[in-house]
């Protein structure tokens, strides 16, 4: 089937197949390859994408979902010339170890930086509870997030 | 264990997203088992990719925001729509303002990418006798409306479960909305027991609605999760709670009655004794709260 939809600000039309996840799709298809497979069952949010500027696990979207919506990813969000604050602060503050989270933990932050500024520590836990690292203990991400607030 | 086999694409099926309500009638008109309508879609994927399900057809309810979802209060009567999601749950101020109970399980179901997607009426129809919205609307008195081409009818939100992952809809029939009670003399909260924090599903829930005035509870009800073959209300507890002394002492035997009126089993998450323990200790734990907040100031 067709869909058509805005990608990282650029509308596209494309011709999908319906038994396939956003994720794949993303992944395999579009060429955004920051969205990252990890679960496959929307506990481990490597797949996180903003889906009309919310956070969502793209492998628990059909990918026919985002016929007429908008969707965003780590690649969407900034640059390596100009990055967002919040992966400006990921590399500042050494947020990254492994790297397989970080697009969907960055995509996740970066909402919470947006809609949630003054959230507290524990808000901040609660709203990234959904992004699984196995490397960092969470914290470098956490002092990244609060520093990208404070730095603007 | 979730199994890994659906690294193989998931079977083909005819994907349909009716742009309006007549149009999705139509759709759904002659057709049975091997329909499958979609609302978030954050348990379908799943059992798409565990071929729990393996429909034919599946209809996207996503075009239909506009005449299914939202969240207003008008008449006396909280309605929400049966696509509003988890998170616009959490941070309306209606929801806030007549089921707090229902605000703070919204909050705590799955994760915040599930809440962004994941629907009232998606977790309602998928009939998980640990559906978190349940207790909360059983316990506040709110009522599903079902629609269909020949019209509407209500039910009782404790209606809406026949059995696990079983639910009351007829074929041609789709949740529309959920109608509370809006009341402002209602107070309501849930809680809930799990074996960590977040991004779980609930060993138990529990909801208590009522009101505390002269020092007695009026209507009351108690609502259950995760502790039989559906959400239920808890019947004696509420029973015992309405019109009674509220004290502590009372909240002890209004959780002592919940536990009874529990019909747990034991599974991967917890043993049925345990479970029951659990709804008295999360019964009395809601009840006390309210008592303390309506002598506060």
């Amino acid at each position: 089937m067709k869909v058509k939809f805005r990608l990282n600000g650029e509308t596209r039309i494309d011709e999908i197949e319906p038994n396939q996840t956003l994720c794949d799709y993303l992944h395999d298809a579009a060429g955004t390859t920051s969205v990252k497979k990890g679960c496959d069952t929307g506990e481990c949010g490597a797949c996180t994408v903003l889906l009309d500027d919310m956070p969502v696990t793209s492998c628990l979207v059909l990918a026919p979902q985002i016929d007429g919506r908008e969707v965003v990813t780590a690649e969407g969000l900034g640059s390596k010339s100009s990055p967002h604050p919040v992966q400006r602060e990921f590399v500042a503050q050494d947020a990254v170890q492994c790297g397989y989270c970080i697009p969907g933990m960055i995509v996740t932050l970066s909402w919470i930086y947006e809609h949630v500024p003054g959230a507290s520590d524990a808000e901040i836990k609660r709203l990234m509870s959904g992004n699984l690292c196995r490397c960092t203990g969470y914290l470098p991400q956490v002092e990244a997030l609060k520093a990208a607030t404070k730095g603007t | 264990m979730r199994s890994f086999q659906y690294l193989a694409p998931i079977p083909a099926f005819d994907y349909v997203a009716p742009k309006t309500l007549s149009e999705l009638f139509e759709t759904l008109e002659g057709h049975g088992r091997e329909l499958q309508v979609m609302a978030g879609g954050t348990d379908l994927t799943i059992a798409l990719k565990e071929r729990t399900t393996t429909p034919q057809i599946v209809v996207d309810l996503g075009w239909l925001r506009k005449e299914l979802g939202g969240i207003a209060v008008e008449g006396g009567i909280l309605r929400i729509g049966a696509l509003a999601t988890f998170s616009q749950m959490e941070v309306s101020p209606f929801v806030a303002r007549y089921a707090n109970a229902l605000r703070q399980a919204a909050a705590n179901v799955g994760t915040l990418q599930i809440r962004s997607i994941a629907t009232l009426g998606g977790n309602l129809a998928t009939a998980s006798p640990a559906a978190d919205s349940a207790p909360p609307l059983i316990a506040l008195g709110a009522t599903a409306t079902f629609l269909s081409r020949s019209g509407k009818r209500t039910v009782p939100v404790q209606g809406v479960f026949k059995g696990p992952k079983r639910n009351g809809l007829r074929f041609g029939e789709i949740i529309s909305s959920v109608e509370i009670p809006a009341n402002d003399e209602v107070c309501s909260a849930w809680t809930r027991a799990a074996v960590r924090n977040e991004n779980v599903l609930s060993t138990v829930s529990v909801a208590v609605a009522s009101t505390v005035a002269d020092r007695r509870f009026g209507p009351s009800r108690v609502a259950l999760g995760a502790v039989a073959p559906t959400p239920i209300l808890a019947e004696k507890a509420s029973a015992a709670m309405t019109g009674s002394a509220a004290t502590s002492e009372q909240a002890e035997r209004v959780a002592a009655l919940a536990a009874e009126d529990a019909k747990p089993i034991s599974d991967i998450r917890a043993s049925a004794h345990y479970r029951r323990h659990l709804v008295s200790v999360l019964t009395r734990r809601l009840i006390l709260q309210m008592l303390s907040e309506s002598v506060a100031p």
